[in-house]
């Protein structure tokens, strides 16, 4: 467990700055309380000052996580965001993407949002930009990228994907055992 | 086959750009003959073709048309799936043929067309055809924007010289003028379809019937097929809200336009067509049925009841919609702050039910509030009883109405318990007057019953503040059945009003009929004061007497409200009141109320039993001295009756529950108490008694307000002690005097009883109180030596004492009455037992004092430490902590955390900062291209901020949203009333003027009167309508107007310039002086002036100019000169600024337009 070194921070920041944007400060910069980034096993916990201490008793290699897992680094050392971040992404998203109840499933699989599944989607979305996906009764499902921009996908064919699944609540079903 | 070749239309989709006409014919040749093929390609925004489809013309077989459909339908054909439709027929196309065909075959008209057409042209022309669309063969006929067909006008425009050609399909003038009075149109059921009469060509046309024989049929289809074909134009791959929303709104505009219309029935139908769409409503019969009711009833509930009806319907319609959208729209596209309600959207059935729901609460709403404002006041409440009452009277009174009326009391309950006091006497009249129902039908069951009852509510009423609300649920029984009484009450005194006479003789019997009339017509008065005193009943009595027709019944009443105490006091029919008061009773308790006043009955069932010793003068003492305590228990809290009453329950004594009784059936008496002292006055008329006489009306007052002052018990407690006491005295001298007075013949009898009774009395109390304090002590002893809670202790016991001591008090001071000595010495037994008690809480607030001091060890941090080990052993001494349990060396830890935790808060703080760096970093990555910082901290400020009031920097927030609604709304509106007026001119002026009143005030009469002329000249000079003006400026232009010469004009030291004036105002003298002599005048006072006197003019007018408001300063007219000036200093410089550039564009585009006309003109000429 160790902070993150600026590359990553950088990295990783600039991942989920693509879901939430300059909320991105109102994570790292929280008014009720001190959060930091800790980076355990290639992955990045988002933790409170509090359990940070607590943590801290237990050794690094007995720790399987602590804090919410935002994500990992690839051994490329890229960022690949979590679905457990996404509670604390979702009151932030600025762009977003709801999908029909019919096409709910089909993304909890893993699946990308052909435009049939679009319900309904944020203005001016650019293309791949990362969005966050709803259910039409306003759930957060996961994340995902839109593949098409609000323009595009009005012409767009119902069977074209316009939003690419990046990751949804379904893995905490489907991947239960790498999920920390 | 070839006869039954028919020309159809196809609509071909699916096809790719690059396929041409031929293709299609080819492809489709082989079917029939392809005549025309027309191929459209729908282009989107940037030019790039989307869709492309045909529509063709072939003449073909029924059979070859379905073989060409099943073969080439959803095939794909050169890179496209095809699509085949039959189409309606082009609409131009075919008028182009029709025409031709005209043309070609002048006067030719197939019969069946003809009989189409007259089957189409009224109906489906006009509500088919396009507008605009030309009719056929009439130049200048054109379908307009509502489908009726109307000409085409050429109106001559009056200024601009120009024909303007009015085409009626491009305004929609009608659209607007429905809107405005669709309130009281006629339904569209009921609209004129047809127009009778009117055979002209004129009126013909405008129905839609054309007399021409050609092709309006055919026209019609063709129409047909437009529209058609519009429609699909218009039709795209996504339909938006917008477009359908219009609609929607029409289409409830015209529900709602209906239902306005129609007012009651169709609201009806309304309602069940709503009910079988709605399914949520279905449920809810009842409330359906309400809403008729309340429509039926109320104009303005019909008005919401619109509004939820529109906006149910546009619910339905939205659902559908929405439905119908996740068909057809593929998605919706939403903005940033987007929040989605998905409510609306996806749970059409919470929409139902919140529409179900809200409709029953606008019902309740309505009926509630229409109670509310009711029970508004107490006696307004009272009022509704009386309706109630009356209702009652019908044998068949709804349970839906009793309902509401326990619902509103629910409600008031509050205002009810505020109220109190004055239901409280209300109920005590009440008695009475049921008192003497009774007394008036003895055989009336019901009377006596409702006597209890009120007397049961009476009781309720005074202990429902201590016991809450099981006692309210009673109370409002008891309300209820108020009503009744009230109702019987009403009833009663209507028909009893005549057989009053005889119930006075019945029950006076030694009194005679003089006496009483001689007390009624001293009692009116009397009656006067009681209302001053209380008045409540007075009203009570008021709003009952309402009811009835006859005002003398008023009267009556009153009498028979007085009429029980007169027996009591004079104790004429003293076994009478026994005999009323027994069967009341047992009646009572035969209610079986649920009452807690079971207890308060069986007290008086005892008091029952000793009423037989009762002597008249013990009655009447004992009414004076329920007063008492009556004002006593007033005084005392609620929480001290209940106790007392049980007290006296438990002890079981006769005379003390006789007591309490009798204060419960003589509370009314006491208040009436200065009547009767009257009466005795016109019977006796002694002078003693009649101080006697003041001074219980002094009581009585008391009484009224220690009743009214119940709330603040406790301090008025101690100052009402003496002044009770005393007024007790007094009582006791009336009462001596009252048995000389009034009784002559029981009055030994009497007083021996009464002596009696006292004594007994007095000995049960003291024993009581001698067993009680007895208990007391044992309590106190045990309760003192419980160490183990220590904190409930003190309270408890100095609750306990000090109640109780009240108590004994109060009970002790009701035995008191006759001797002092005994008063003395209870209130010393009574005082003792305060001592007592006040050395207990010496006591326990030292102990109190212990406690809460804070212990040596348990200060500091370490203190607090150990003081939390503490609780968790509880109070118990055994594990009491000290200094001793305090870890020494714990400071130390805490510091050394405490330098850790700062270290850890410091790293922490700087990887904060860092990875804020690489935010920014990020972010302005990110923001180079979208946003800048600004924006983001304005984003931050409206999302994420939260507001935090103990904050100091966030106050700017706060203030910023307090304060800008307000005051946008207010200044706003101030705004518009200041532009509405003309603000800034007066105050300055009038100050300005003010000043200089005095002067011209002192100047104008002794010297200057030049200084005077001045104005006036000027006046004339300028403005030629003046307001009103002072004295002296009006006489001198009457007189300089009619060519008169006052004398004080004449005193005048004239100039020149005054001489031209005169020659000149003879002129006009014969016309009448007003507005245009003035005129004139100044027109040629003007040329003067030019000619003559130009400096002369000049000067003084500038000069004169405050001068000339002075004069004149008072008021502002309508046309005040002063604002006349300001006008012209305000506008003249904006406005010669704007004029001038005004004047020079109007020139410039005046020239434009010459020079356009001259061009215009040249290029027709060579044409």
């Amino acid at each position: 467990m160790r902070p993150l070194t600026e590359e990553e921070t950088r990295v990783m920041f600039e991942k989920i700055a693509k879901y939430i944007g300059e909320n991105l400060q109102l994570l790292v910069d929280r008014p009720d309380g001190t959060y930091c980034f800790r980076l355990h096993n290639d992955r990045v916990y988002y933790v409170s000052e509090k359990i940070l201490k607590l943590a801290a008793n237990i050794s690094g290699d007995k720790l399987v996580s602590l804090g919410t897992c935002f994500g990992k680094f690839t051994k490329t050392h890229k960022f690949r965001l979590h679905v457990t971040a996404l509670d604390y992404l979702a009151p932030y998203a600025k762009y977003k993407v709801w999908i029909k109840p019919g096409a709910e499933q089909s993304f909890l699989y893993g699946n990308h949002v052909l435009k049939s599944g679009l319900g309904r989607i944020t203005e001016n979305t650019s293309q791949y930009q990362g969005v966050l996906v709803y259910s039409m009764a306003d759930v957060p499902l996961g994340f995902g990228v839109a593949a098409k921009s609000t323009q595009d996908c009005r012409k767009v064919d119902p069977m074209a994907i316009v939003v690419f699944h990046q990751a949804d609540i379904g893995e905490y079903v489907r991947h239960e055992e790498t999920l920390t | 086959m070839k006869a039954n070749r028919e020309m159809k239309r196809l609509f071909v989709g699916g096809l790719r750009q690059n396929i041409s006409q031929e293709d299609l014919q080819n492809q489709f040749g082989r079917f029939g003959e392809v005549s025309d093929v027309e191929i459209i390609t729908r282009k989107d925004d940037q030019g790039n073709p989307q869709k492309v489809f045909a529509y063709i013309n072939i003449r073909v077989t029924e059979a070859d048309l379905k073989k060409c459909m099943s073969v080439l339908n959803k095939t794909k054909w050169k890179g496209g799936t095809l699509q085949i439709q039959l189409a309606k027929e082009s609409f131009l196309h075919r008028l182009a043929q029709e025409r031709e065909e005209a043309k070609a075959k002048k006067g030719k008209s197939t019969a069946g067309n003809t009989s189409l057409l007259e089957k189409m042209k009224t109906v489906d022309f006009h509500v088919k055809a396009v507008p605009g669309t030309e009719v056929p063969g009439h130049k200048n006929w054109v379908v307009s924007k509502f489908g009726r067909v109307l000409p085409v006008l050429h109106l001559k425009n009056e200024r601009k010289r120009k024909i303007i050609k009015y085409d009626p399909s491009k305004y929609c003038h009608n659209l607007k003028k429905i809107g405005e009075d669709f309130t009281n149109a006629v339904p569209i059921s009921n609209l004129t379809w047809e127009l009778e009469g009117g055979n002209d060509p004129m009126s013909k046309k405008r129905r839609g019937e054309f007399s021409d024989f050609h092709s309006p049929a055919k026209k019609m289809i063709k129409v047909q097929k437009n529209e058609g074909s519009t429609a699909f134009l218009t039709m795209r791959a996504k339909p938006s809200s917008i477009m359908e929303s219009p609609h929607l709104i029409q289409q409830v505009a015209q529900k709602t336009f209906h239902n306005s219309i129609t007012p009651k029935s169709p609201y009806r139908t309304d309602f069940d067509h709503q009910k079988f769409k709605n399914v949520f409503f279905q449920t809810s019969g009842l409330e359906t049925t309400k809403n008729r009711n309340s429509i039926s009833d109320d104009d303005i509930d019909s008005e919401d009841e619109l509004r939820l009806m529109i906006a149910r319907e546009e619910n339905l319609e939205k659902t559908t919609w929405s439905t119908n959208e996740f068909e057809n729209d593929p998605f919706e596209v939403v903005r940033d702050d987007f929040k989605s309600d998905f409510h609306k959207f996806h749970t059409s059935t919470g929409l139902g039910l919140k529409n179900s729901v809200s409709c029953l609460n606008s019902e309740n709403n309505v009926t509630e509030n229409g109670y509310d404002s009711d029970s508004g006041d107490t006696d307004e409440i009272i009022a509704m009883k009386k309706s109630s009452g009356k209702l009652e009277n019908d044998v068949d009174f709804s349970q839906r109405e009793k309902s509401m009326y326990k619902k509103t009391y629910l409600k008031n309950r509050k205002k009810y318990a505020l109220s109190d006091d004055c239901i409280k006497e209300q109920k005590r009249k009440n008695k009475v007057e049921l008192a003497l129902s009774h007394r008036v039908k003895p055989l009336s069951c019901k009377s006596p019953i409702e006597s209890s009852s009120s007397e049961d509510a009476d009781s309720v009423s005074e202990s429902t503040e201590c016991e809450g609300d099981k006692e309210y649920n009673t109370l409002m029984e008891n309300c209820l059945r108020v009503n009744l009484t009230l109702a019987d009450l009403e009833k009663l005194a209507g028909s009893n009003q005549e057989a009053q006479k005889e119930k006075t003789e019945s029950n006076g019997q030694e009194t005679t009929a003089k006496c009483d009339r001689a007390s009624k017509s001293q009692r009116t008065p009397g009656d006067l004061r009681r209302g001053q005193q209380c008045i409540h009943p007075e009203e009570i009595v008021a709003s009952l007497l309402e009811g009835r027709e006859n005002p003398c019944g008023k009267q009556k009443t009153k009498e028979n409200t007085l009429k029980p105490k007169f027996q009591a006091f004079k104790g004429v029919g003293c076994l009478y009141g026994k005999e009323s008061v027994k069967k009341s009773l047992p009646e009572s308790v035969a209610s079986n109320n649920i009452n807690k006043d079971q207890i308060s009955l069986k007290l008086e069932e005892p008091g029952n039993m000793s009423m037989g010793k009762w002597s008249l003068c013990a009655n009447g003492l004992s009414s004076e001295q329920t007063s008492f305590q009556h004002a006593k228990e007033e005084n005392d809290s609620n929480q001290i009756q209940p106790q007392k009453r049980q007290s006296f329950a438990s002890q079981g004594h006769k005379v003390v529950s006789l007591n309490s009784s009798e204060k419960r059936n003589r509370n009314p008496i006491s208040s009436l108490l200065p009547l009767k002292d009257k009466k005795s006055l016109s019977c006796g008329a002694e002078t003693p008694s009649r101080g006697l006489d003041e001074d219980c009306c002094h009581r009585t007052a008391k009484s009224g307000e220690g009743s009214e002052r119940r709330p603040d018990l406790y301090s008025s407690k101690a100052p009402e002690k003496s002044p009770e006491v005393f007024s007790r005295r007094d009582s006791q001298g009336s009462k001596t005097d009252f048995p000389l007075s009034v009784n002559s013949s029981s009055d030994v009898n009497a007083k021996d009883k009464h002596a009696e009774d006292n004594q007994k009395r007095l000995a049960a109390l003291e024993a009581r109180q001698k067993a009680k304090e007895v208990q007391k002590k044992l309590v106190h002893n045990a309760l003192a030596n419980l160490d183990g809670h220590p904190e409930d202790k003190p309270t408890h016991i100095i609750f306990g004492s000090n109640s109780e001591s009240e108590t004994e008090e109060t009970s002790t001071r009701e035995q008191s009455h006759p001797g002092e000595e005994l008063v003395k010495e209870s209130m010393g037994r009574a005082s003792g037992k305060l001592f007592d008690s006040s050395d207990d809480e010496d006591s326990c607030s030292e102990d109190d004092n212990n406690r809460f001091r804070i212990k040596p060890q348990f200060e500091g941090r370490a203190g607090q430490k150990l003081m939390n080990l503490q609780s968790h052993f509880g109070t118990d001494d055994r594990f009491r902590m000290d200094s001793r349990f305090l870890e020494s060396d714990s400071e130390d830890e805490h510091e050394e955390i405490n330098e850790q935790k700062t270290a850890e808060e410091e790293e922490l703080a700087a990887e904060k900062l860092k990875a804020l760096n690489v935010v920014q970093s990020v972010l302005q990555i990110n923001l180079s291209n979208s946003t800048s910082k600004g924006s983001v901290a304005a984003k931050k400020f409206k999302d994420i901020i939260h507001y935090d009031p103990t904050r100091h920097d966030h106050a700017t927030y706060e203030r910023k949203q307090n304060d800008k609604p307000k005051e946008s709304k207010a200044k706003r509106k101030k705004k518009r009333e200041e532009a509405e007026k003309l603000p800034e001119v007066s105050k300055e002026m009038y100050y300005n003027i003010a000043t200089d009143l005095k002067q011209i005030f002192q100047t104008v009469k002794d010297t200057s009167e030049k200084e005077n002329n001045t104005p006036w000249n000027e006046d004339s000079d300028g403005e030629k309508a003046e307001g009103v003006q002072d004295t002296p400026a009006l006489m001198t232009r009457d007189e300089q107007t009619g060519g008169f010469t006052f004398s004080f004009f004449e005193s005048d030291t004239k100039d020149e310039k005054e001489e031209t004036y005169r020659v000149e105002a003879v002129k006009p003298g014969k016309i009448a002086w007003q507005g245009d002599p003035c005129f004139q005048d100044s027109s040629s006072e003007e040329e003067d002036v030019t000619e003559e006197t130009d400096d002369k003019k000049q000067s003084p007018e500038e000069v004169s100019l405050p001068e000339k408001e002075t004069t004149r300063f008072f008021f502002f007219s309508k046309n005040d000169e002063r604002l006349h000036g300001s006008d012209l200093f305000w506008r003249g410089v904006g406005s010669n600024i704007s004029r001038n550039s005004w004047e020079i564009r109007t020139n410039n585009l005046r020239m434009d337009c010459r020079k356009k006309h001259k061009d215009a003109k040249r290029r027709v000429k060579p044409k």
